[in-house]
């Protein structure tokens, strides 16, 4: 077996609203698996079953082949899990909330001492161990959160949100240490960010309403979700004109209007030959394929309405 | 087995020693401040209470209050606190301890702080006042005082559990708690109620605590209803703390 998640039909119903339905997924050892989706997607839930803080309703999840319904605190001892707000212990410093941590897994001061002091230095948090977290920056707090969640050398390393609230220079800087995690565990990440998905994620899934609507390799959901025949045009001037022209060609499927910028999307690969015949080559100040991002694919996927 | 819940316990212990003056003071300000009142306020009007003096009516009952309301206040508010503001209940649940070590773990924190206040305000008012005992009694006294600590303990987990809004916690405190106290007798006796509502007086946990409390410190022995009273209210409670904050957990 080299899969370390594994949901077999998970559902999650509270008060006739179902969170997640019936999903399912295996995760490979050693990878860094992204889970995207807008808020109420089903995101948190998920981690919140795998990581046994809640029962599913329907269906069985195994972390290292342990059942989060049967073997609960087996599965705990494989795990390490940051999530979403950073839940410190305001009242003992950094080291004694990672000394905390270490207890609870059951090591022992000779064996934890050594590995905290190697998890501080790695986090940039040697010189603060003695101070409180709550005079720390939101990037340092969040950093003692991971240093937490790594103590015990988990083998599957949940990270809820990581670099939410985070400055551009904190989330860089966390990433690097997800970065230096690959191939030692299996990082399990929920993020907003497309940006972090397609930099830190070997595969990304996005999931809607519960429902998985895609899965593969950040360039493989690009390149199947990309909007391929999209090309930007940009007039010298008659935008106006050209505007009408666009609007009457039958494999125009879409336009959208920036000044004198257009965003054309065609039917097919072969349409740009008939665009290029209708338009007239003097007035086109450039016109470029549209390369498209993650973002492109998960607005695609889950739609642009605002969620609650 | 509890390693989880010796392990939370420790890091109540070492947020308490690293607070303990503070806290110390405002503990001991308010029973003191009772004794002196009305221990000394009213020896002039009361000097005896069925052939014991006022002072030393009073002072067994303050120390078991101390004690109570200690053990009652930490497990209500740490519970509350470490579930809903802080989330560590949500980091300790993610680590290979069980919910019975978590709330084990608070429920001995709320003692122990119940123990360490109350034995400290009786130092002080043996330190400050002529308050004298016969230290064979002590030992009585000290399992009155650690079956009553360890009701409210478990009573205060009960609440921080249950309660989501803090202003609730408060009014538990004042339309429950603090009327269970002053009912049991604690500044006058028990014979002082109308005969028709004493035996359900006699009852109550509390009049467990302070009468059993004053006999134990006085006489050297706990009455065995009392006795009965506080293992089974103890017992009762731990039991309830443990299934409420597992069903909790569960939701």
């Amino acid at each position: 077996m080299n899969f370390a998640i594994t949901l077999h039909d998970i559902t999650k119903s509270y008060d006739g609203f179902t969170a997640v339905d019936a999903f399912s997924l295996e995760v490979q050892r050693g990878t860094v698996f992204g889970l995207l989706g807008p808020n109420g997607a089903g995101k948190t839930t998920l981690i919140k079953i795998l990581t046994t803080l809640m029962r599913p309703t329907l269906g069985d999840a195994f972390v290292e082949g342990h059942s989060v319904l049967t073997a609960g605190k087996d599965v705990r001892r494989m795990i390490g899990v940051v999530p979403q707000e950073n839940n410190l212990d305001r009242y003992l410093t950094a080291r004694e909330n990672l000394a905390l941590h270490a207890r609870l897994h059951g090591m022992r001061p000779a064996v934890y001492n050594p590995r905290l002091d190697e998890l501080l230095e790695m986090t940039g948090l040697a010189g603060r161990q003695h101070d409180f977290p709550d005079t720390f920056s939101g990037g340092m707090q969040r950093r003692l959160v991971v240093a937490r969640a790594l103590v015990h050398e988990p083998r599957v390393l949940f990270l809820d949100e990581p670099t939410t609230g985070l400055d551009p220079q904190s989330r860089r800087s966390l990433w690097d240490h997800i970065r230096g995690l690959r191939r030692t565990m299996t990082v399990f990440l929920t993020t907003h960010y497309m940006d972090e998905a397609d930099a830190l994620c070997d595969r990304i899934m996005i999931m809607d309403h519960g429902h998985c609507l895609a899965d593969g390799t950040a360039t493989q959901l690009k390149d199947a979700f990309s909007r391929a025949h999209t090309y930007q045009v940009e007039f010298r001037n008659d935008a106006d004109r050209y505007q009408g022209v666009l609007a009457g060609l039958p494999f125009v499927k879409g336009v959208e209007r920036d000044g004198s910028l257009f965003q054309i999307t065609l039917a097919d690969e072969a349409s740009i030959k008939p665009l290029m015949d209708h338009l007239a080559g003097s007035d086109i100040r450039r016109i470029c394929l549209k390369e498209p991002s993650l973002e492109d694919v998960f607005i695609s996927l889950t739609g642009e309405k605002v969620r609650e | 087995m509890f390693r989880g819940a010796f392990s939370i316990w420790g890091r109540d212990m070492l947020v308490l020693r690293r607070s303990i003056f503070s806290e110390l003071v405002s503990v001991i300000a308010y029973p003191l401040t009772l004794y002196l009142a009305f221990g000394f306020g009213l020896k002039g009007y009361i000097t005896a209470v069925n052939g014991v003096p006022y002072p030393l009516f009073i002072a067994p009952g303050l120390i078991s209050m101390t004690a109570v309301n200690a053990a009652f206040d930490e497990s209500s508010w740490s519970m509350w606190f470490h579930r809903k503001v802080q989330r560590t209940i949500e980091e300790y649940r993610v680590t290979p301890v069980t919910v019975y070590d978590i709330v084990i773990g608070k429920i001995f924190s709320g003692f122990s702080q119940g123990a360490v206040k109350g034995t400290v305000v009786f130092l002080v008012i043996l330190i400050l006042t002529p308050f004298r005992i016969d230290y064979a009694n002590l030992p009585m006294y000290l399992l009155c005082i650690a079956l009553s600590s360890m009701t409210f303990s478990c009573l205060g987990t009960i609440c921080g559990t249950v309660i989501d809004k803090p202003e609730n916690i408060g009014r538990v405190q004042s339309v429950v708690i603090v009327p269970l106290i002053f009912m049991a007798g604690i500044f006058f006796p028990l014979s002082s109620y109308p005969s028709s509502i004493l035996p359900l007086i006699q009852l109550l946990p509390t009049t467990a605590v302070f009468e059993g409390a004053r006999d134990a410190l006085l006489t050297g022995t706990i009455p065995s209803q009392y006795l009965v009273n506080l293992v089974l209210s103890a017992a009762f409670c731990f039991t309830v703390a443990v299934y409420t904050f597992n069903r909790k957990m569960a939701e």
